[in-house]
């Protein structure tokens, strides 16, 4: 445990250290946030709701999307990709310790970092609109909350290492993990909610993970599901979590020992 | 002068040609990123219009305006894309040398930089873009002739100050050698320009039109073939474009003439 | 004769940024940054003569590549100057351009995953080469390096041997005057640094071009050049012919004694540096003036079987060269 302990601490200095790449990523998710924000401040222009959200409840939505973001869309999938193609990997595989518990140790520390930018941007945000979100007052809506949005994190980072694991097979896996990336953003709602979506495809997107990614957990926040709901939905998220466990932990079983077998 | 143009055009083709070959032999990884931003193209398109199925108008313009903006941001992004790509691998082509190669030869390093990494899949997603925006000024009122005249030009000198900023971010590169974030921290900050600036509260809408003229980019060619744009705007846009490259040209030679070439 | 290159005080210098170690050194180096200048090459003069093979050698670190790169005009002196075939390289004239050729042995401008023939079309446009001139320039550079079918492969799939001979060809397509050529034969196996080597020469003879070369490997150097400029942190150490380097540095030649009987190596020190001792050989290094002497004690002190006087290796005089100073 403590050599995960370490990873962590060193990952969260060095996240820290590269300052120009951590400015990058947040700037450029701000200024997502800050265009999402201001096309619905002026779509909703006089009006009280849109699609059954009020003018508070859309606002606070673009807000939790820049939080999730930094919660959940921050996996190891490229520097996977890069350690897999470039042969690094085996300097892992040699020494005795878990390449997952190792890069989750690493992401957890990237999380961290990127949570505190991230609501240290919404709290700016928040001045300037004077206080104007919904925050939930009842302890349960915060639980529930911080346990779906944990959830999907874990569930990103499985899902996209089991991508990611391609790059055993094809040096090109790139491609797809980037389909998959902005396929997700879109599915999981963090760029709009997915109401504004019609019926059909909504509902054929509720059979998927994906809409447990940012959707459902900013709902549970804006307290749009009822308790009974959250813990059903809460429920099968935890088994879609297990599923990604599984088939990840499989597909890089697999790959290691292909890449074995080939010397590298 | 004629056999300038005629000796850059021919080593245009020729990368462009070498660019494509090399692609198809990363068949999977191409389709990927092909894929990918098809998806972003089609998804938010698509939130365009479900949008315009709840509402009149945002900001003022209905969803035909709403999508010239939107398309014409992406025609302006895509151009870019196809045009001065070299510049997101700036800092790859310095430090595994590529970049002493472009020194020593009788070539503009800065052409061989910028220009000459062509991405044939960019083209192809340029086609729908154009037939969008073909579909979009057939809804349209017709304009006077002149209107579609200063949009193409506008494009065009969008084109030239993109041109700008990124040889600004690839003089950056050769000057340090690492700092490429520069260029994507602009890519990032550049999907503000999705929407029409008129959304933005005006201090955003100052910066977006003053200090990183993103509006001017994208939402100025749309608004001057909606007619919204007064000359002395369009004069603006102008010499901001001249100056900025006339300035960056400048930057750009003093990078190199600063360039330390990488170790051994 | 014509001089082909010339430097008078060539100097250059890198700044790098100083940044304390830690979080708090970070953030004052946001602010307060501080530099630190290292001189790479300092002051170097040296003339070379049209047709010239010279031999560039040092230390690692010494300055060669700095200095390669300044004549090819990738890199800007801090002071000093340099003309190339009448040119300011750093001025990058295209005149200058078509007329020079750098080669670097770690690196490639052959497109990865693509035939090399395509890099070779790329270079005609380039350089400007008419078709007619382009051909003739590829079927003899084909055959004298042997590349026949190598250059219709993606570069990926090529040796590294076959890579290097290619990565030539793409360098001498327009028939450079002037060739700097940095480490052509690191991590060739020793028949292809042999079929490079007779290459280099062949260019330098048929097409009477200068070429500046420098090489960790020595039989580069004794196979290829007859004089050799060597540097040393920057400062230009020696300038000459390589016969007469050797004699100046090779100021001591090496016994090698095999004795009937164990000797202690505190013994033999008498007569010069023990290099190596086992419990009946020795190596003695003995300076060139206390040969004869030191060879008369030795026979006549200790029971010798066997007694051999040889030269130093040239590899060993360049290397005590850099260690020296």
């Amino acid at each position: 445990m403590t050599k995960y302990l370490r990873a962590y601490s060193i990952s969260l200095q060095e996240t820290l250290q590269r300052r120009t790449t951590l400015m990058m990523d947040r700037v450029g998710g701000f200024a997502i946030v800050l265009s999402l924000f201001s096309f619905w401040n002026a779509l909703l222009g006089d009006k009280s709701s849109f699609l059954g959200y009020s003018r508070q409840e859309m606002l606070t939505y673009v807000l939790l999307i820049n939080v999730l973001r930094a919660l959940v869309f921050t996996g190891r999938g490229w520097q996977l990709v890069g350690e897999i193609s470039s042969g690094r990997i085996s300097s892992y595989l040699v020494r005795p310790i878990d390449y997952y518990g190792y890069a989750l140790a690493l992401d957890l520390a990237q999380k961290t970092v990127h949570v505190v930018f991230a609501f240290l941007e919404v709290a700016i945000l928040a001045v300037f609109i004077r206080g104007a979100l919904f925050i939930p007052t009842r302890w349960e809506t915060w639980l529930m909350f911080v346990l779906a949005a944990g959830l999907s994190s874990l569930i990103f980072f499985f899902m996209e290492f089991m991508i990611s694991s391609l790059a055993f097979w094809t040096s090109e896996s790139g491609g797809p993990l980037f389909c998959f990336e902005l396929f997700l953003s879109f599915a999981a709602g963090a760029f709009f909610p997915l109401d504004v979506l019609p019926e059909a495809l909504r509902r054929a997107l509720s059979a998927t993970p994906f809409p447990y990614m940012v959707y459902f957990p900013a709902r549970v926040f804006l307290e749009k599901v009822s308790p009974t709901e959250a813990a059903k939905l809460i429920a099968i998220e935890s088994c879609w979590l297990v599923v990604f466990i599984a088939a990840a932990l499989s597909v890089w079983h697999v790959g290691v020992n292909s890449y074995a077998a080939e010397g590298g | 002068m004629r056999g300038t143009i005629a000796k850059y055009s021919r080593i245009w083709l020729r990368t462009a040609s070498m660019g494509m070959q090399a692609q198809l032999t990363y068949r999977l990884g191409s389709f990927g990123f092909l894929l990918g931003k098809m998806i972003r193209l089609l998804f938010f398109f698509a939130f365009v219009i479900a949008i315009f199925n709840h509402v009149e108008a945002v900001a003022g313009y209905n969803l035909v305006e709403t999508a010239l903006f939107f398309l014409t941001y992406n025609l302006v992004d895509m151009l870019a894309q196809i045009f001065f790509r070299g510049v997101y691998g700036a800092r790859r082509t310095v430090t595994e040398g590529d970049f002493d190669f472009y020194l020593v030869q009788p070539c503009s390093p800065l052409f061989r930089m910028v220009c000459s990494t062509v991405d044939f899949l960019d083209i192809i997603t340029l086609l729908p873009v154009l037939v969008m925006i073909g579909m979009t000024f057939a809804r349209l009122p017709a304009y006077p002739w002149t209107a579609y005249a200063a949009y193409v030009f506008l494009i065009v000198n969008s084109v030239g100050l993109i041109f700008a900023i990124h040889v600004w971010a690839a003089g950056l590169t050769v000057r340090t050698q690492e700092l490429e974030n520069a260029i994507w921290i602009f890519r990032d900050v550049m999907f503000m320009g999705k929407f029409p600036v008129d959304i933005y509260s005006s201090s955003v809408r100052a910066a977006l039109t003053f200090l990183v003229p993103i509006a001017v980019m994208t939402s100025f060619p749309a608004k001057a073939l909606l007619g919204l744009l007064t000359p002395s705007w369009m004069a603006y846009a102008v010499v901001l474009s001249v100056s900025a490259t006339v300035a960056s040209t400048y930057w750009w030679r003093s990078c190199v003439a600063h360039y330390t070439s990488s170790s051994s | 004769m014509t001089i082909a290159l010339e430097t008078k005080g060539l100097t250059k210098d890198y700044r790098s940024p100083v940044k304390e170690p830690g979080l708090w050194g970070g953030v004052k180096a946001l602010f307060d940054r501080q530099f630190k200048d290292t001189r790479a090459v300092d002051a170097v003069s040296f003339k070379i003569e049209e047709g010239e093979l010279v031999g560039f050698l040092g230390a690692n670190g010494a300055g060669k590549t700095t200095t390669l790169k300044m004549l090819s005009g990738l890199l800007t002196p801090t002071s000093g100057e340099a003309t190339a075939l009448g040119h300011v390289p750093w001025k990058r004239e295209a005149a200058f351009q078509k007329k020079i050729s750098l080669v670097m042995g770690q690196r490639t401008q052959l497109w990865w995953e693509i035939p090399a023939l395509e890099t070779f079309k790329l270079n005609q446009a380039i350089y400007g080469i008419p078709e007619a001139e382009f051909k003739m320039h590829l079927t003899e550079l084909v055959d004298l390096l042997e590349l026949g079918d190598h250059l219709q492969v993606p570069v990926k799939k090529l040796s590294l041997g076959q890579r290097m001979r290619a990565e030539m060809a793409a360098a001498l397509l327009h028939r450079p005057k002037l060739l700097l050529l940095d480490e052509p034969t690191i991590g060739l196996d020793v028949v292809m640094q042999k079929k490079v080597r007779e290459f280099v020469k062949a260019y330098n003879v048929r097409n009477g071009a200068t070429i500046m070369l420098t090489s960790h490997n020595m039989t580069d150097v004794v196979e290829l050049c007859k004089r050799v400029i060597v540097i040393e942190r920057g400062r230009l150490l020696y300038d000459g012919s390589l016969d007469r380097l050797v004699e100046r540095y090779a100021d001591h030649k090496i016994f090698k004694v095999r004795f009937s009987k164990p000797i202690s190596a505190a013994d033999l020190g008498q007569f010069g540096t023990v290099v190596n001792v086992a419990d009946m050989t020795a190596e003695i290094e003995v300076p060139r003036a206390e040969v004869a002497a030191a060879a008369a004690a030795i026979l006549r002190t200790y029971p010798v079987k066997d007694f051999n006087i040889e030269d130093v290796d040239i590899d060993d005089i360049v290397r005590r060269l850099f260690t020296h100073s």
